[in-house]
């Protein structure tokens, strides 16, 4: 919401932006011709070739694909039950009160304990790997909902009960465009967060994705190809939050700008 | 519509005391008395919006309500305005929005309105709704003289055109006497309708 709002006035456009990526990339290329061991940090274009070799031979679309099906579902079913739950927190004190504890006791459970504890208790399968990942991620959806939904206006709710609005139309066109963008926000940390989450528990119990390669270049202490593997699947996260997240973003904030 | 209210309170004070309000179509009654007596409260007790008082409330005519502000959805234009919380169709819509002097505007963000138009809008889209009974409160407070005359008029054609009636609250005796309306003031504490 801030960064649509900050833009406007001046855009500095791409030049920062681009310098400053620069700049890492040639104290990176400094830093890998200052060590005598090159397997501790090999040089860009070394980790690029690797992405490119991974690239043509497929690996990385397979694997990359699992990973992005798994931070895709989770992300889904995070979404919809930290929504459902925020609206219904921030709607009924008495829900609120009831649920609260146990929401503060998952915010602070650590990821790593929810998914051992979802890998032994339902498996090493997918059902447990999203589910784990989505346990991770439904308390900071549920409390950035909630704080949107106490937010919302008593006078436009007012006006929908006057009018007997049906309940479906009042979430659709009076609740949730009042949440856009506490949803969005939500969408924009989530993404993230999930990502990193679904790395461990690939690396923990999965036999494909981007976690189970770094699990086995670990093994072999292969730097290459931990950078490799990590900064393809950077470039991905960083496109979807640049072409679907931000622009779905803005198209929520689009009324806000519309003063004649 | 009628209303028999024993008493209405917030807490331990009560702000409303036993009376008796009743209201057909073609009928119109305002309520008047000072800020704070409890105008609003009866008011959003008539539009079911405050179900805590002792009292019975019967009727089911359709209501429809103008608020002290227009509270419209800033995310929607002028037309779905008025389609969304009334369920008429767009060209109802657009026909009222040419009645209250809004044509050329269907596509405009509420945003995009002056306050007298966002006005304008909100009485429209109640006359939309097609209500028996229109419930105002100070709908012409906020608006300056010459706004507030011209809501006023046109306010009085529609509903005579309509055959709504109308409960209006307002601390101005002079718009109850140009909506020619039945007033009934409210005063005490608890508050009950005085004679005059």
């Amino acid at each position: 919401m801030t960064q649509t709002q900050n833009s406007r006035p001046s855009r500095p456009g791409l030049v920062p932006g681009v310098l400053s990526v620069l700049a890492m990339l040639v104290l990176w290329t400094l830093a890998s011709q200052l060590t005598d061991r090159p397997q501790t940090l090999p040089a860009p274009w070394e980790v690029a070739a690797r992405i490119l070799r991974l690239a043509s031979g497929g690996e990385l679309w397979l694997n990359g694909g699992m990973t992005l099906f798994r931070v895709a579902a989770s992300f889904a079913l995070a979404m919809a039950a930290g929504m459902a739950l925020g609206l219904w927190m921030g709607r009924s004190r008495a829900a609120d009160h009831w649920l609260n504890p146990g929401l503060i006791i998952l915010l602070n459970v650590p990821a790593l304990v929810v998914i051992v504890l979802c890998y032994i208790w339902i498996g090493l399968n997918e059902t447990a790997a999203i589910l784990a990942v989505a346990l991770n991620k439904i308390p900071v959806v549920t409390v950035m909902i909630r704080e949107g939904t106490r937010a919302l206006r008593p006078d436009l709710d007012d006006m929908a009960r006057v009018f007997r609005m049906s309940p479906l139309t009042r979430l659709r066109h009076i609740v949730l465009p009042q949440l856009a963008p506490h949803i969005a926000g939500a969408a924009r940390a989530g993404i993230s967060l999930i990502w990193k989450i679904v790395l461990v528990v690939e690396f923990l119990g999965r036999s494909n994705g981007v976690g189970f390669k770094i699990h086995l270049l670990f093994s072999s202490f292969d730097v290459e190809g931990v950078l490799a593997w990590a900064l393809a699947f950077v470039a991905v996260m960083l496109a979807i939050d640049l072409f679907l997240l931000r622009p779905a973003e803005r198209r929520a904030n689009r009324w806000r700008q519309d003063a004649a | 519509m009628r209303l028999d209210l024993e008493a209405k309170s917030f807490g331990p004070r009560q702000v409303l005391g036993t009376l008796t309000l009743s209201v057909t179509r073609g009928e119109r009654l305002a309520i008047l008395g000072p800020s704070g007596i409890g105008k609003s409260t009866l008011l959003r007790i008539l539009a079911g919006l405050d179900r805590q008082y002792q009292g019975q409330l019967q009727g089911a005519e359709r209501l429809a309500m103008v608020f002290q502000e227009a509270v419209l959805l800033p995310w929607r234009d002028a037309v779905a305005n008025i389609t969304l919380p009334t369920g008429c169709d767009a060209t109802t819509a657009r026909d009222w929005l040419s009645e209250v002097g809004l044509e050329g505007h269907e596509t405009k963000f509420p945003r995009q309105l002056s306050v007298g138009q966002q006005r304008r809008l909100a009485l429209a889209r109640a006359f939309a709704a097609g209500p028996d009974i229109l419930l105002m409160d100070e709908p012409f407070a906020s608006l300056d003289a010459a706004t507030a005359a011209r809501m006023l008029a046109l306010t009085d054609a529609l509903l005579n055109r309509t055959g709504a009636g109308a409960v209006l609250v307002t601390h101005d005796p002079a718009e109850a006497r140009t909506l020619g309306v039945l007033a009934l003031h409210l005063g005490g504490c608890p508050a009950r309708f005085q004679k005059d």
